[in-house]
C-alpha cells in the first residue's frame, strides 16, 4: 500500500464533502429543465468550470499519458488541434450559437425540430450506443490508475470502482445537472491543482534536458514532428481537425453545457475560454507520459519504444504514468493528487451518466411512446424516466468496463466509438443549419452510413483509426448529399422558424 | 527537429500558463456564479410552485 494515513483522510474527506454537496442539489430541481440543463442558468465562470471538469477525467490523463509515452512531443499536435478548434468554435459560434438559440436539451432533439421524429429516435439510439461504448472503458482504466498509484490490491478493483460509481450515481440521480454543476466546480478546482502539482513534480524528477534527450534518442525526429511520425501524419491531423469540430459542437455532454448557459453569447465565451484549458488538458498529461518514459522506459523495445519497467516488472505503456506518480509523489501530495484524480473521475462520469441517460429517455423512450399515440409525460415523470435510464447506463458500464479491453491506444478507441454517431450527427447538423436542401432521407443515409463507416472498418476489417475516421465522415457527408438530392422528405426549416415553433 | 522542439516548448509553456491562470480566475469568480445560479434556480422553483 502506497498511501499514508494523511492520504486516506484527504480522500475520504473529499468523497464525503462531494457526496453531501451533490445531494443538496436535489432541492433545486423542480422540473425536467432543471434536471437536464440546470434551468439554463450557467454564467461564464461556472460554465467554464463545468465544461472543463466534464471533459477532463482520469481517463483523459491516462490516454494522453499513453500518447505521450508512445509518441513523444509529436502527440502534442492532438492537444493543440483540440484547443484551437474549440477556440474557433467559441469565437465564431459555429453551430453552438444556433443550438443555444433553439433551447434544446439534447443533441438528437434537434433532429426532430429540423428533420423528423423517426430520425430523432435513430439518432438517439446511435448517440446512446456510441456514447455508452465510449464510456464503457472509463471504469477499468480509471481503476488501473487508482490501484497503481494507491497500491490497493488489484483484487479489490471491482469493489473500489463500484463504490465510486455508486457515489456518482447517487447525486446524479437525485440532483441531475444542478448537482453535477455544483460538484463539478469543486472537482474542477481540485483536479486543476492536482494537474499543476503533477506537472511540476514530473519535470522536476525527470529533468527537462533528460526528457528531450530521451525522446530524441528513442524516437528521433518522429518524436517531435507529427507529420513524419508513422502513427500520425497529415491524414491523422486532418482527421483530428474534423473530429474535434464534431466533438466540440455535437458531443452530448459538451452540448449540454452549451444548452445550460444563460445566453448564446455566454455559451460562446464559455467555449472560447475552455479552449485554452483544453491545450493544457492534453499537453500536460502527455508531458507526464514523456516523463514516465524518461524515468521508467528501460525495458525491451516494442514498436521501437522501450517498455516501462518497475521493480523488474514490465508494464503496459498506459500504466507507466501512474507508476511514475506512485514513485515520485510523497505522503500528503499523493493524497491531494489522487483526490484530484477522483474528482476528475467523478465529474466526467456523472456528466456522462446524465448525458447518455438524457438521450435514452428524451430521444428514444419518450418519442417512441408518443409515436404509439401516448400523450406527453409530466415533468416529474420525465425526471423519473431519466433516473431509471441513469441506473441502466450504470449497470451496463459495470459489465462492459470489466469484460472489454480495447485494442490499441485507448485514445484511438475513444475516437472511433465517438465517431459512430458523431460522423452522421455532425454532418446532419451542419447540413440542417447551413444547407437548405438537406432533408430527412439524407439524414437517415448520413446517420446509418456514418455509423457503418465507423464500426465495420475498425471492428470487423481491422483498418487503421485515421482511415476509419475519414471513411465514417466521408460516407456520412455523401449519404446526406445523395439522400437529400434524391429524397422527397420534409424540407428543413430555418433555425428561426424552428425556434419560433 | 530543432524548430519542432522549440515550437512544442513554447506551446507547452503557453498551455500550462493559460491553464493555471484560467483556473485561478474560475476559482475566484466561479463561486459567485454558483451562488447566482442557486439563487435563480430557487426563484424559478418558487415561481413554478406559486
Amino acid at each position: 500500500m502506497n498511501f499514508a494515513a494523511v492520504d486516506w483522510i484527504i480522500i475520504v474527506g473529499y468523497l464525503a464533502v462531494s457526496l453531501a454537496i451533490g445531494i443538496l442539489g436535489k432541492r433545486y430541481v423542480g422540473n425536467v429543465a432543471h434536471f437536464l440543463v440546470a434551468g439554463r442558468e450557467l454564467g461564464l465562470y461556472i460554465g467554464i468550470a463545468t465544461l472543463a471538469a466534464t471533459e477532463i477525467g482520469t481517463i483523459t490523463y491516462m490516454y494522453n499519458g499513453e500518447l505521450g509515452y508512445k509518441y513523444g512531443f509529436a502527440s502534442f499536435a492532438a492537444a493543440l488541434i483540440s484547443g484551437i478548434v474549440m477556440i474557433v468554435v467559441g469565437r465564431t459560434g459555429f453551430i453552438i450559437g444556433r443550438f443555444r438559440e433553439l433551447k434544446l436539451m439534447t443533441v438528437p432533439e434537434y433532429f426532430e425540430v429540423k428533420y423528423s421524429r423517426g430520425l430523432r429516435i435513430v439518432t438517439g439510439l446511435l448517440v446512446a450506443l456510441g456514447g455508452i461504448l465510449n464510456m464503457g472503458v472509463f471504469l477499468k482504466v480509471e481503476g488501473e490508475f487508482l490501484t497503481i498509484v494507491s497500491g490497493i490490491d488489484g483484487r479489490y478493483l471491482v469493489a473500489v470502482m463500484t463504490v465510486i460509481l455508486l457515489l456518482e450515481l447517487t447525486y446524479t440521480v437525485l440532483g441531475g445537472m444542478v448537482s453535477v454543476v455544483i460538484t463539478d466546480f469543486i472537482q474542477y478546482v481540485l483536479l486543476s491543482i492536482a494537474t499543476i502539482l503533477v506537472s511540476i513534480y514530473a519535470v522536476y524528477h525527470a529533468g527537462w534536458g533528460q526528457i528531450v534527450a530521451k525522446v530524441t534518442t528513442t524516437m528521433g525526429e518522429a518524436g517531435f514532428n507529427p507529420v513524419v511520425n508513422p502513427k500520425f501524419g497529415l491524414t491523422f491531423l486532418l482527421w483530428q481537425v474534423l473530429l474535434w469540430f464534431a466533438v466540440h459542437t455535437c458531443w452530448q455532454t459538451t452540448a449540454m453545457r452549451v444548452f445550460s448557459t444563460k445566453s448564446p453569447e455566454t455559451s460562446k465565451r464559455v467555449m472560447t475560454w475552455t479552449g485554452f484549458i483544453f491545450l493544457g488538458r492534453g499537453m500536460l498529461p502527455m508531458l507526464w507520459g514523456i516523463a514516465a518514459l524518461t524515468l521508467l522506459g528501460s525495458g525491451a523495445l516494442n514498436g521501437g519504444i522501450p517498455q516501462p519497467v518497475v521493480n523488474g516488472q514490465t508494464l503496459a505503456p498506459i500504466d507507466a504514468m501512474p507508476a511514475m506518480l506512485a514513485q515520485i509523489l510523497g505522503p500528503g501530495v499523493r493524497g491531494i493528487v489522487v483526490a484530484g484524480m477522483l474528482a476528475a473521475t467523478m465529474s466526467v462520469n456523472s456528466s456522462y451518466l446524465l448525458g447518455w441517460s438524457a438521450v435514452i429517455s428524451q430521444d428514444v423512450i419518450l418519442p417512441i411512446r408518443q409515436a404509439f399515440g401516448r400523450g406527453p409525460l409530466s415533468s416529474g415523470k420525465q425526471i423519473f424516466v431519466n433516473r431509471l435510464a441513469n441506473l441502466f447506463v450504470s449497470l451496463f458500464l459495470m459489465f462492459w468496463g470489466l469484460y472489454y479491453t480495447p485494442p490499441g491506444a485507448v485514445y484511438l478507441y475513444l475516437n472511433i466509438t465517438g465517431t459512430i454517431f458523431l460522423a452522421g450527427a455532425f454532418v446532419c447538423v451542419v447540413g440542417g443549419l447551413y444547407w437548405r436542401r438537406a432533408n430527412t432521407t439524407g439524414g437517415y443515409f448520413a446517420m446509418v452510413l456514418g455509423a457503418a463507416g465507423a464500426v465495420i472498418p475498425y471492428f470487423f476489417l481491422g483498418w487503421g483509426e485515421n482511415v476509419t475516421g475519414f471513411a465514417a465522415f466521408g460516407l456520412a457527408a455523401g449519404g446526406l448529399i445523395i439522400g437529400s438530392l434524391v429524397g422527397r422528405s420534409r424540407a428543413v426549416q430555418s433555425p428561426e422558424t424552428a425556434a419560433a415553433d | 527537429m530543432q524548430l519542432w522542439q522549440l515550437f512544442w516548448t513554447v506551446s507547452l509553456v503557453a498551455a500550462g500558463a493559460s491553464f493555471a491562470f484560467i483556473t485561478l480566475v474560475v476559482m475566484i469568480r466561479g463561486a459567485r456564479d454558483l451562488r447566482e445560479m442557486i439563487r435563480d434556480l430557487g426563484r424559478q422553483r418558487e415561481e413554478d410552485s406559486g
